[in-house]
């Protein structure tokens, strides 16, 4: 850990806080006022550009804490997101509970699922726990799909707009003030889990498990939390997704490729680091919009001498050349060259 | 009773075609430890190019067939060289990361090329149907059995008795050990993705030529994975005798338990197998079971 130059401690206090300087307070302050005056200069559609990228935050970082701290690889976690969706959203528009309620419903709800696919993970790691979430994808999809008296099928289900004591969120910025809340939130706790005694112990059973249960970490307990905690978030996220994003479901929203991408962008921004996963989910849902709203149509009105239609698989080309491209020249991801830009920085004129 | 036997028949001639894509996965994984995700795109980019050769292109099968394998060597040749040596002794989850991005890298190309996405192969086989008691079969099923067979056949003869074969086995057990032998292991792994690809190329050939193509091949690819965890990962024997189990499960689920719960329940089977198989026997029927230290 890399201190500005200067800094010391002279309490625990001071050794444990996250932002030690006054110029890092500053600088977060004006993080948050700028995030927060940010709809007064967006058009409507920025600020849903801005949504999709904050609740897929939240559902990288549940990722992240599972994938990138505990180490269980999961590649099914748009099923999971599905869940908390489709739960928050049948329990506000069909049962009529408040948003809050059923959002948190169907974060405990994805997190149970999510905890019940997690059980192979006790006997089984690496490559089995994938092929175990992949299932879990399908068969969670598959659900979805056919029990359309409860989730709509294929045909999809109507969503209610999220509404916490009476007042209904209908526009873009206030749907934008209510993600924004709970996705700092949801960072925050992410950022502080992983520096008490579960994190810990996630980060010792990512670099070891039989170590890690040597030393007396409960890996039934500890496993099992991990997957409670990542899809927990996915399922908050869904809820999001459900009642602020989308405003109707649909199981195609919750695509197997949706799966790897979500394990693509916590590679491209870093796996098990805080910062991670929001670098890497604003590379690829801002490239995602540049590449469908501007560069597709362009290149599909423009070049004729390819069958019709052939642009639309240029995105997951490029998605799939950057998923490489990260792993094979900077496996540590977008985190670490912001960590090696913010010591340059700080030590500049000189190389160290 | 003509339904049972209709049903086994069926599962249990799919399910070879399942396992003979299921072997090109446990090559790989025995000779490098790397789990190939992008098995079911392999499968699809392969029956693409087969259309390439035969249909856009018009080449005659007895020339087009050996064209397509060579093409999918190259492939494999291609893969290893540029993914896949660059990652050697990074962590298995960048292995499996890699993968996935090629999966969805072909997905993205497989639309590039053929945007149509839906085409028909010209029949390789006979369709006359054959008559097994009170079951039909047809006989394009039973050709591809035969050809998942022999295959099996040539390929564990292989490895017992290849130098190469044995170089690969002997890879997969230590590679140190191989290296310090004086075994090139970079060129075992490129020999190992080259067949794996040819494998799922004639894989793909085979079910494209009876059903067509389409993104169905994707989750052909994707049921044997099935097979592989229910046969245990590094076995060929085990990739044989699960495929059928896993066809037979998906025949006999499909047609018995579709009234009783929702359509599609064949389509989920082998994913529901692989959570049980997990929960029972987490290394399959044949697979080593794995002893850590620490």
């Amino acid at each position: 850990m890399y201190l500005p130059a200067g800094v010391r401690n002279h309490s625990y206090a001071q050794d444990m806080a996250i932002f030690r300087t006054r110029t890092q307070w500053a600088l977060l302050g004006l993080l948050l006022v700028s995030l927060f005056v940010l709809p007064m200069f967006l058009s409507n559609y920025w600020l849903s550009v801005c949504n999709i990228i904050a609740i897929t935050i939240i559902a990288a970082t549940g990722l992240n804490i599972l994938t990138g701290y505990c180490g269980q690889l999961s590649i099914g976690h748009a099923g999971f997101i599905a869940v908390g969706g489709y739960t928050s959203a049948i329990l506000a528009g069909q049962l009529g509970l408040p948003f809050l309620v059923s959002m948190l419903c169907g974060g405990i709800m994805a997190g149970l699922i999510g905890m019940l696919f997690g059980l192979p993970s006790l006997r089984v790691k690496g490559f089995y726990l994938a092929i175990s979430t992949i299932a879990a994808q399908f068969i969670i999809m598959w659900v979805i799909r056919n029990w359309s008296g409860v989730t709509g099928g294929n045909i999809g289900l109507g969503v209610p707009n999220a509404e916490i004591f009476g007042y209904t969120f209908s526009t873009q910025s206030s749907k934008y003030y209510l993600i924004l809340v709970i996705t700092i939130l949801v960072i925050f706790f992410a950022k502080n889990l992983t520096r008490t005694r579960p994190g810990r112990a996630f980060v010792a059973i990512r670099d070891n498990d039989l170590a890690a249960q040597v030393m007396g970490i409960n890996l039934f307990r500890y496993k099992l939390l991990a997957f409670f905690i990542g899809c927990f978030f996915a399922g908050i996220a869904g809820s999001l997704l459900a009642h602020c994003y989308y405003g109707f479901l649909n199981p195609e929203f919750f695509d197997f490729k949706e799966s790897i991408l979500y394990v693509g962008m916590i590679i491209i921004g870093g796996l098990g680091t805080s910062i991670g996963p929001i670098l890497g989910v604003i590379l690829i849902r801002l490239l995602d919009n540049v590449l469908s709203l501007q560069i597709v149509p362009f290149l599909e009105a423009n070049v004729t001498i390819l069958s019709s239609g052939w642009a639309s698989g240029l995105k997951p080309m490029i998605f799939g050349a950057v998923i490489i491209l990260f792993l094979i020249l900077e496996p540590r991801g977008l985190a670490h060259r912001w960590n090696v830009f913010k010591t340059s920085y700080r030590i500049w004129p000189f190389s160290y | 009773m003509a339904d049972l036997l209709q049903f086994v028949i069926t599962g249990l001639t799919v399910g070879m075609v399942y396992s003979l894509i299921a072997m090109g996965f446990v090559l790989i994984w025995k000779s490098s430890g790397v789990a190939n995700l992008a098995l079911g795109q392999l499968v699809l980019i392969s029956s693409w190019i087969t259309y390439a050769i035969l249909v856009q292109i018009g080449l005659p099968v007895w020339l087009g067939i050996p064209l397509v394998i060579v093409i999918a060597f190259a492939l494999g040749w291609l893969i290893e060289r540029f993914l896949l040596r660059p990652l050697i002794a990074q962590p298995i989850l960048s292995l499996i990361a890699v993968t996935l991005g090629l999966s969805y890298f072909l997905d993205g190309l497989i639309t590039f090329i053929w945007p149509w996405s839906v085409d028909a192969l010209p029949r390789l086989f006979p369709q006359t149907s054959v008559h097994i008691g009170p079951a039909v079969i047809s006989q394009e099923y039973l050709w591809a059995a035969i050809i998942s067979v022999l295959l099996f056949t040539a390929l564990s003869l292989y490895f017992k008795y290849s130098r190469m074969g044995i170089a690969m086995r002997a890879t997969a057990d230590d590679q140190m050990a191989v290296q310090a032998c004086g075994i090139p292991v970079t060129k075992i792994f490129s020999r190992s993705w080259m067949l794996a690809c040819a494998m799922a190329s004639i894989g793909g050939i085979l079910m494209a030529s009876i059903g067509g193509i389409g993104h169905g091949l994707i989750d052909t690819g994707m049921k044997s994975f099935s097979v592989v965890i229910l046969g245990g990962l590094d076995s060929f024997l085990g990739a044989m005798i699960a495929g059928p189990i896993i066809g037979l499960a998906e025949n006999l689920g499909g047609g018995y338990l579709t009234a009783l719960t929702w359509p599609g329940v064949r389509e989920v089977i082998p994913f529901i197998m692989i959570i049980l198989v997990m929960m029972i026997k987490p290394y399959g029927l044949f697979g080593e079971t794995r002893i850590e230290r620490i």
